[in-house]
């Protein structure tokens, strides 16, 4: 026992020793790195700021469990700060990145009592909260890129809800206050989709254009082109907003693209597998091969059209399993040029904008890993990060 | 759903997506904000409607090959005796903490916790006979977390544009609140 070696001291002399251990923890976070710099000024608690989002930054969510968002730059892989997200939060980066935007759900007696929808507000510089507005709900469920959206313009947001009606929230966030509710039957992830409004995936193996042009919805579909229940497509697919390009991907490894031009044009889609040189990934049962997995399987870096995806050898409806592979598939030559090897079982994957990219994966161990896509050279390593899903500011 | 079914008659005679569209319009009748009661409700009609949806499709493909299903990696490792354990038979598509591991039981909430009325569904094959039966994977709600004996079954399972077969999704609808604490594996009968 610890306290059998201790000597006993009187009251006062434990008074003093407590006291000098008080004012010893006060000065001591004072005392710089270097002896005899010593500064013996008094100081005054103050709050760091934090500058503009930056193109090597990116930002993770600690998971199911903890709450909040990490920011990191993924040039030094140090932690920067702490966008406040709840379990089950989503995240918006203002495309101007003047803001991020939360999407929570609160109960006013902790677990129970009237459950509040609302977006916070924060400044992006010093993440002051600068206010919060109510919506009609959201769907609980976290991991997803698509459920919460800002315009290109930054002014308005769009919150998906599940209640389980299936409709989408309008915000006005130059305003910042609820516009209105759409029904969106039987589609959800949606994008922004240029001079139109809106595009989101659907049940019955369609992509919806929403147009919102008008002073009522008006919801129209592509023909079907995928298998939403034997196939699906997952749900945090690419969108390079810059070309209006959905980049999709389905559990046997199918890719597929969609310009959202005056109505979306959907490709011819191609295997992940064959553009490895492999056999092509099938539903099969009991046939052995690479698939993709995750909950964030993809990340494609837009100027280059190169998607990384996050792959591992098992058998179909193995889509939630970790990674043992990272593939760099060129989505315009159809051709996976490189497969890197990754520990950890990763199953959230980003990449980083820049002209020499940063691939950032994470899997359930919190771990995330800063990855050189070109070498597969680990440059960070990060412990208690989070699970995902990872952002960037784009 | 056997693979070798994905597209042709059996998708024009039944389409789950369609009937699951259905539904939801069904429960919207309107675009106005709804109150808890009006949400309630339309989560009791769901109840009995989304546990049919996959013995609806069997039926419309008359005596379905459930062959497929026996072959997965998770059927193949299955057992019937621990229902503490991720591979137990009806865990082929549960997401989150096990209620037998928090108190509860197979279909029992622990103490405290409010079973959802809806819920999200699996088709699992029971490895004694190996038959294939409907599971309803019903969430206790009201606690927080209970965080033990997470396992994350995926066969069969969908994204959240196709949200019954989705097991990510909070499925505390219908309940006094929706924070999530454990998932229970209810049989509904025979796929």
């Amino acid at each position: 026992m610890k306290s059998a070696a201790m000597p006993k001291l009187s009251a006062a002399s434990a008074m003093g020793l407590a006291l000098a251990a008080t004012i010893g923890a006060i000065c001591l976070p004072a005392a710089p790195a270097l002896a005899g710099t010593a500064s013996v000024e008094p100081e005054d608690s103050d709050v760091a700021p934090l500058p503009m989002p930056k193109p090597s930054w990116f930002y993770i969510q600690r998971g199911f469990v903890q709450a909040g968002t990490g920011v990191y730059d993924s040039a030094t892989g140090k932690y920067l700060a702490q966008v406040e997200t709840p379990v089950l939060g989503d995240l918006a980066i203002d495309p101007a990145g003047k803001h991020y935007y939360v999407a929570e759900s609160v109960w006013t007696r902790r677990l129970h009592g009237k459950r509040q929808d609302f977006i916070s507000i924060y400044d992006s510089t010093g993440l002051k909260l600068e206010g919060d507005l109510d919506i009609p709900g959201r769907m609980l469920v976290g991991g997803r890129l698509h459920n919460f959206i800002v315009s290109d313009d930054g002014k308005t947001g769009y919150v998906y809800n599940f209640n389980p009606v299936s409709s989408v929230n309008v915000i006005d966030l130059a305003k910042r206050k609820f516009v209105k509710t759409f029904e969106l039957p039987g589609c959800a992830d949606i994008v922004t989709y240029p001079g139109v409004g809106l595009a989101a995936l659907c049940s019955d193996g369609s992509i919806a254009s929403i147009n919102l042009k008008g002073a009522k919805e008006e919801i129209t579909r592509t023909e079907p082109f995928f298998n939403a229940t034997n196939d699906p497509i997952f749900d945090n697919y690419a969108y390079d907003k810059s070309k209006a390009q959905m980049t999709m991907l389905t559990y046997t490894g199918l890719v597929y693209t969609a310009k959202l031009g005056a109505k979306p044009e959907v490709s011819t889609p191609f295997s992940i597998q064959e553009a490895a040189g492999i056999r092509k990934g099938d539903t099969k049962p009991l046939e052995v091969n690479w698939f993709p997995g995750g909950g964030q399987p993809l990340a494609l870096h837009y100027a280059s059209n190169h998607m990384f995806v996050l792959m591992h050898a098992g058998e179909f409806w193995s889509h939630k399993a970790g990674a043992t592979e990272i593939w760099d598939l060129d989505v315009t030559a159809h051709k996976v040029v490189k497969r890197l090897s990754v520990s950890g079982e990763p199953n959230s994957i980003q990449v980083t904008q820049e002209a020499k990219p940063h691939l950032i994966v994470a899997g359930d161990d919190e771990v995330v890993q800063v990855i050189d896509p070109a070498t597969g050279e680990v440059k960070s390593r990060i412990k208690d990060a989070g699970t995902g899903p990872i952002q960037i500011a784009e | 759903m056997p693979a070798d079914r994905t597209t042709g008659d059996v998708m024009k005679k039944f389409n789950a997506d369609s009937l699951g569209e259905k539904v939801l319009r069904r429960f919207a009748g309107g675009t106005s904000r709804r109150g808890m009661l009006a949400r309630v409700g339309a989560a009791l009609v769901a109840a009995p409607v989304f546990p049919l949806l996959p013995v609806s499709r069997a039926e419309a493909a008359g005596k379905p090959d459930r062959s497929p299903e026996t072959k997965t990696a998770f059927a193949r490792a299955a057992q019937t005796s621990d229902d503490t354990k991720c591979n137990y038979w009806r865990y082929c598509a549960i997401d989150g903490a096990l209620c037998t591991c928090c108190g509860g039981g197979i279909h029992t909430c622990p103490p405290g916790a409010e079973p959802s009325p809806v819920s999200w569904v699996g088709t699992c094959i029971n490895p004694e006979d190996g038959k294939a039966y409907l599971i309803a994977y019903r969430d206790c709600c009201g606690k927080s977390f209970c965080n033990k004996c997470n396992c994350n079954g995926s066969d069969r399972e969908t994204q959240i544009y196709t949200p019954q077969l989705n097991n990510d999704i909070i499925w505390c609808f219908g309940t006094q609140s929706m924070e999530y604490h454990c998932s229970t594996a209810v049989l509904v009968g025979a796929a």
